[in-house]
Parts: C-alpha cells; sequence; structure tokens
C-alpha cells in the first residue's frame, strides 16, 4: 500500500475554494433577508418574535452540542457564557454610541431595529451596524476566553464534577456582574472615562439597561445559518471526528493520536463563542441584560434541547430548539407546570432513549431518511 | 543518531509499582527493525502493564524506554502514537456509536496537517486530506475485511471482526511499532489461523515491528520469532520458541504442566 502523499494535480481545484465558502454565506444572507422582509411583515409580531427566539435557541443548542454532544463533557455554563458575551457586547455598543456618535443612538441601517436611515447614504448598512456585529463578535471572543477558563478543569474533571463546576462559574459570572459599578450616562463623564473603566460600569444588580436596539430576525437567523454551517463542517471533518472519539473512549482516543486535553478546551472555546455571541444578540434585542436572570434555569433549558435532540445530532438540536420555543407558548395556560413536564420528558428520554431523539445522527440519516444502513442486529460481541 | 542495525525500540529495566504491588520489575526488551515477537505469562503476569508502560498510559517508576533512539517517558500517549507506537487493546476499546469507517478514519487524523480553521473553511487541503485519509482507511479495511462492514456501528460487529478492527485502527497512525493485546482472544481456530496470516501480512507490507501479547501458545509459538516470558512481573526467560517451549522455568511458571505448554495454555 502506497501512503497517500498529497499532491496538487491529485487534490480539487483549488479556485473552488472560494464558492464553497460564498454559498453557505449567501445561503445565509438570503434566508435572513427572506425572514426580515418576508416572514416578519407576512407573520406579524408575536410570530416573529417567536422566529427571532427560535434562532436563537438554535445558536445556543448547537453550540452546547459541540460540549455536550461531540465530546462528551457535561457543561452547564451556558447561561453564563450567554451572559459574558452579552453584557460585554453591550459595553461596546452603549459606551462606544457615547464615543463615537456622542449620543446614546448609534445610526443603524434598515437591516436593524433602529433602521430608518432616511436619506443617508448606504441606507443598509451604516457604521452603528458595524459597530455592532464587531461588538457581537467581540462578545463571542470574551465568552470564548471564558470558555478557555472553563474548559481547563474538564482536563481533569468529568461527569458530574466537570458539571458542578460549569455550574459554579455560572454563578461566579452572575455574582461577579451583580456586583459591577453603576451604568454610567453622563456623556462628558463616559468621555472621559478611560475604555478599562469603563467595562467596570456595567449596571450592578439593576442590570444593564438601554442597550441600543439592533437585533432583528435578519441578523439572529443570519447568525443561527452561520452557526449551523460552523457546526456542521466541523461534525463532518477529520477534526470532528477526533471530537466525537473523545465521547466514544478517551483512553482509545489518546492511544489513537488524538490530543485530548486540547480537543476538550477547543470544544468549550468555540461552543462558549457561540454562546457569547448569543447573549450579545438577545441583549440588543431586549435591550437590557440581567445576570440574575442568567441563571441556572436557562442552561437547563439548553441541555434539555441537546438531550432531547439527540447528544451530538445538529439537526436535532435545531429541530429541539424549534419545538421547545414553540410548545411553551401553545402551552402556555399550564405556564406553571412547564418545569415538571420538562423533567417527566426527560426522565422518560433517559430510560426509552438515553442517546436523545437522534443520538449522534442527523436526521436525514435515521429512519426512512437514511442512505444505507447502518447496521442492525444484535448489540456487539460484548467487550470484557 | 542512532546506528542502523540498534534495535528500534529499546525498553531497558523499566518499574512500575501499585501501592505495594511490584507489577513490573525491571523490565527490559530490544526489538529490531521487522521483527516479530511475543510476550507471553500467566494471568496477572505483568504483560498488559508492559503495554500501558509503553504507551504512556503509566509512567514508569525507573528505566528508559527508546522508539528509534526517542525517549518516550513524559511523553502522554498521543504523543506517543505520533512518534509511531500504536496498540490494541485487550478489553476491545472501539469507538461503539461511531461507523467502523470512522474508527479507523480518526486514528489517520494524527497525521493530518491541515488545520481546524482549514477544515470549517473546507480548504484545498482539507478536502485532499480527507480524501487521503478515506482512501487509507478504505485500504485497511479491505486488508482486514471489513470494508463491506464500513458503514456499521463498531458496537454491532462479531467480536472477531471488533478484535481485526483495533488492529486496523492501529495500523492507520501508520505506526513504526504496533503492540497488539490479545488479537487472538474470542476468536475459534478457522478466526485465529486467519489472524496469522494477517499479522505476518502487516509485517511485511508495512515493514512494521510487532510485539504480541497471547494466551494461544499455538499461535505465539508459530508466529514469533522471538519470545519474552514474564512472571510476577520479571523477566524469566527470552529467546526463539523451541527454546522458551523446552525452558524449565517457563513450564514451571505455568503450573509446573509441561504439557499445558505444548498444547497450549488456556486464556
Ligand atoms: N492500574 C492498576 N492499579 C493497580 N493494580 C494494577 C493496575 N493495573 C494492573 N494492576 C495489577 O498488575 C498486575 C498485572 O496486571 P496485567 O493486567 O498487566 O496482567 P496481564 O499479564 O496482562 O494479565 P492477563 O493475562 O490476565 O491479561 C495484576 O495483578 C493487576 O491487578
Ligand atoms: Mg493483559
Amino acid at each position: 500500500m502506497t501512503r497517500v502523499a498529497p499532491q496538487l494535480d491529485d487534490g480539487p481545484a483549488a479556485w473552488r475554494f472560494v464558492p464553497r465558502n460564498l454559498a453557505p454565506l449567501g445561503a445565509a444572507l438570503g434566508l435572513a433577508l427572506l425572514m426580515h422582509f418576508v416572514f416578519q411583515p407576512a407573520a406579524g409580531s408575536f410570530a416573529s418574535k417567536l422566529a427571532l427566539d427560535i434562532a436563537v435557541n438554535i445558536i445556543l443548542a448547537v453550540s452546547l452540542t459541540m460540549v455536550n454532544g461531540f465530546t462528551g463533557q457535561f457543561s452547564m455554563g451556558t447561561a453564563g457564557f450567554m451572559a459574558v458575551g452579552g453584557y460585554a457586547a453591550a459595553a461596546v455598543t452603549y459606551y462606544g454610541s457615547f464615543r463615537l456618535y456622542g449620543s446614546p443612538n448609534p445610526p443603524a441601517g434598515i437591516l436593524s431595529a433602529f433602521g430608518d436611515p432616511t436619506g443617508l447614504p448606504l441606507p443598509w448598512l451604516q457604521s452603528g451596524d458595524l459597530m455592532f456585529v464587531a461588538a457581537c463578535l467581540f462578545g463571542g471572543l470574551v465568552a470564548a476566553g471564558a470558555g478557555y477558563i472553563v474548559g481547563l478543569p474538564s482536563l481533569r474533571l468529568r461527569g458530574d464534577y466537570l458539571a458542578i463546576v460549569t455550574l459554579g462559574f455560572g454563578e461566579i459570572v452572575r455574582v461577579v456582574l451583580q456586583t459591577s459599578e453603576r451604568r454610567l450616562s453622563n456623556a462628558e463623564q463616559i468621555a472621559g472615562t478611560p475604555w478599562p473603566k469603563l467595562l467596570t460600569h456595567l449596571g450592578g444588580s439593576l442590570g444593564f439597561t438601554s442597550i441600543p436596539y439592533f437585533t432583528t430576525l435578519f441578523w439572529v437567523w443570519l447568525a443561527a445559518v452561520l452557526t449551523l454551517v460552523v457546526a456542521y463542517r466541523m461534525k463532518r471533518s477529520s477534526y470532528g471526528r477526533a471530537f466525537l472519539s473523545i465521547r466514544e473512549d478517551e483512553v482509545a482516543a489518546e492511544a489513537m493520536g488524538v490530543c485530548t486535553t486540547k480537543f476538550k478546551v477547543r470544544a468549550f472555546v468555540i461552543s462558549s463563542f457561540f454562546a457569547g455571541v448569543a447573549g450579545a444578540l438577545i441583549a440588543h434585542q431586549v435591550q437590557s441584560i440581567n445576570a440574575g436572570e442568567l441563571g441556572f434555569q436557562r442552561s437547563f433549558d439548553v441541555i434539555i434541547m441537546v438531550v432531547l435532540g439527540g447528544m451530538g445530532s445538529i439537526s436535532g438540536a435545531v429541530l429541539a430548539a424549534g419545538v421547545l420555543t414553540v410548545l411553551p407558548e401553545l402551552l402556555r395556560f399550564m405556564a406553571d407546570y412547564r418545569m415538571v413536564v420538562y423533567a417527566l420528558a426527560l426522565i422518560v428520554m433517559m430510560i426509552v432513549r438515553p442517546q436523545g431523539l437522534f443520538g449522534v445522527r442527523e436526521v436525514w440519516e435515521v429512519g426512512p431518511f437514511r442512505r444505507r444502513a447502518a447496521g442492525s442486529g444484535a448489540p456487539g460481541g460484548g467487550a470484557t | 543518531m542512532t546506528p542502523p542495525d540498534a534495535p528500534l525500540l529499546e525498553v531497558a529495566s523499566i518499574s512500575i509499582s501499585f501501592g505495594g504491588l511490584r507489577a513490573v520489575r525491571e523490565f527490559s526488551l530490544a526489538l529490531g527493525r521487522g521483527s516479530l515477537s511475543g510476550l507471553i505469562g500467566p494471568n496477572g503476569a505483568g504483560k498488559t502493564t508492559v503495554f500501558n508502560l509503553l504507551t504512556g498510559v503509566y509512567q514508569p517508576d525507573a528505566g528508559t524506554i527508546r522508539l528509534a533512539g526517542r525517549s518516550l517517558p513524559g511523553l502522554r500517549p498521543h504523543e506517543i502514537a505520533h512518534a509511531g507506537l500504536a496498540r490494541t487493546f485487550q478489553n476491545i476499546r472501539l469507538f461503539p456509536d461511531l461507523s467502523v469507517l470512522d474508527n479507523v478514519r480518526i486514528a489517520c487524523h494524527l497525521r493530518a496537517r491541515h488545520t481546524l480553521a482549514g477544515a470549517l473553511l473546507r480548504s484545498p487541503l482539507h478536502l485532499l486530506e480527507e480524501r487521503g485519509m478515506l482512501r487509507r482507511a478504505r485500504e485497511l479495511l479491505g486488508i482486514f475485511g471489513l470494508d463491506d462492514r464500513r458503514d456499521e456501528y463498531a458496537r454491532n460487529l462479531p467480536y472477531g471482526d471488533q478484535r481485526r478492527l483495533e488492529i486496523a485502527r492501529a495500523m492507520a497512525t501508520e505506526p513504526k511499532v504496533i503492540l497488539l493485546d490479545e488479537p487472538a482472544a474470542g476468536m475459534n481456530p478457522q478466526e485465529t489461523r486467519e489472524l496469522a496470516g494477517l499479522v505476518r501480512r502487516i509485517r511485511t507490507d508495512f515493514s512494521l515491528t510487532v510485539l504480541l501479547i497471547e494466551h494461544d501458545m499455538g499461535f505465539v509459538m508459530d508466529l514469533c520469532e522471538s519470545i519474552t516470558v514474564l512472571d510476577y512481573g520479571q523477566v524469566i526467560a527470552h529467546g526463539p520458541p523451541a527454546a522458551i517451549q523446552r525452558d524449565p522455568k517457563v513450564i514451571e511458571a505455568y503450573l509446573g504442566a509441561p504439557a499445558a505448554v505444548e498444547g497450549g495454555v488456556p486464556a
């Protein structure tokens, strides 16, 4: 057998690299524009808000899938990462607006909620939008940094212990943010305060309020589709298989050359980035963010989506995110029992189908859709 | 650099204790390039522990291990796999909920040079290497007669196939030396015979150095060129199969029953 040495003439045409990446970007833009300009006016404000929540929950569920599903680490820190990302992004847009435009109302194009840029050049994209996008990325990066720190204990802890650490992380974030300084609102004072100092004025126990309103269906669906593209490409690659191998058998993964420590931390970092972006998006929709409301409960909502959808199934997580966003609205009359229903569903799931609805597979890989039988028959000859 | 005739894997008096139990004592071994050797001994003699020491699962309390001149102790298991030492597990440790193909492809990853960003952007190098991994994995599966089952879950394979998949997976790391921990355990005589042929074949085709643990004496004596016998963590004999079979210390270690050695000591 010959070693497979890469040869350029053997390779896929290099120029296709561009369309290969423009295509998903175009698809994301297309869907986002459709949601913004067609769905929103047609469906009305209630359904639009629901569609917005679905997109945010898709980002969150897919992000958690990367840790809990791909590498099999059990993180309960989603809400903490959302808070970190949300506050970081809010500080950028709020104080950034004062610094750049001298007012809390940054200029925004028609894709953003402020959008009434009549008479301005470039009505689609104003500089405020760019600041908003940069803020979301910044929120994601700060959350990714937090993910790195939280990921480190995952090298030594597993299962319940890691879950407790991530839970503790969420609580620490909550307490730190709630004891931050009050939000500044005097333009001159803000102009005279250096950025590192500004980042300690995050509103304290009242939460960060008066955040500019940017997040629309366009931005959330753009972010959701891009998250999906990243997650799917990751799963369907050599790196994704390495992530999955850790979940399957850490000792064997290590013996086959997978640096399990690096991959575990990587999973935390990438996952937290997207959770941070989701937090940033929510903050610029609700126009306020309060760490007090981003407690364990919020993490739990996302965990349920991942567990129901299937540990490692991206489409399963998307489906569960959709269903579990819509269902509470339909069951509003029994809102008090929501947690009871969730808990029951989880228990039943754990007994009947512990791997989740779709396990590690995608929706189109199971049941009547699957291409090729992925094996049947008796469980394999027992490992000793 | 190491002289060309130096042993590829050189182990010099490694020891390890678990609490009061001295599981491996002053174990030494030298494997020449392309050699096929056996490691035998009664249950609990410390054979698997030797493998765990070589592959970085445990760190030796004392002693040296060199692979092609490079010192291994202190390296993590994945680094040792990179260095060219691969293994299979006595208690099969496949990736049960992944396909047979993915089991092998995962082991190809360590030779990939593209980055995570390259994978996310589907860079030309990524696609090229993915193709290479697929091709390589399927070639290996073909050798082990598993290509037809590549889309099945590893957990659903029959026992013998799982054992062979373990070897195929270890081969995918492109090792210089492969350690097989009881590859024939649980196989019927027919499968065991075929396995011996496979081991010979991969040794030649991949110019591989093989060290295997096995309780099936017929298999070991027939296949291996030299054998090391371990008892209570210590090497009690080392030499060609014919000499080992006659060695009184070996016979005594196996319950003092010469017949057991000749007829194959049960696992
Ligand atoms: N991690 C560990 N902690 C404590 N004791 C251990 C550990 N690993 C192995 N041992 C002990 O070391 C001794 C050697 O075990 P080992 O698994 O190497 O034997 P073996 O020769 O492979 O036996 P078998 O033929 O049954 O596979 C045994 O007594 C075992 O209980
Ligand atoms: Mg053993």
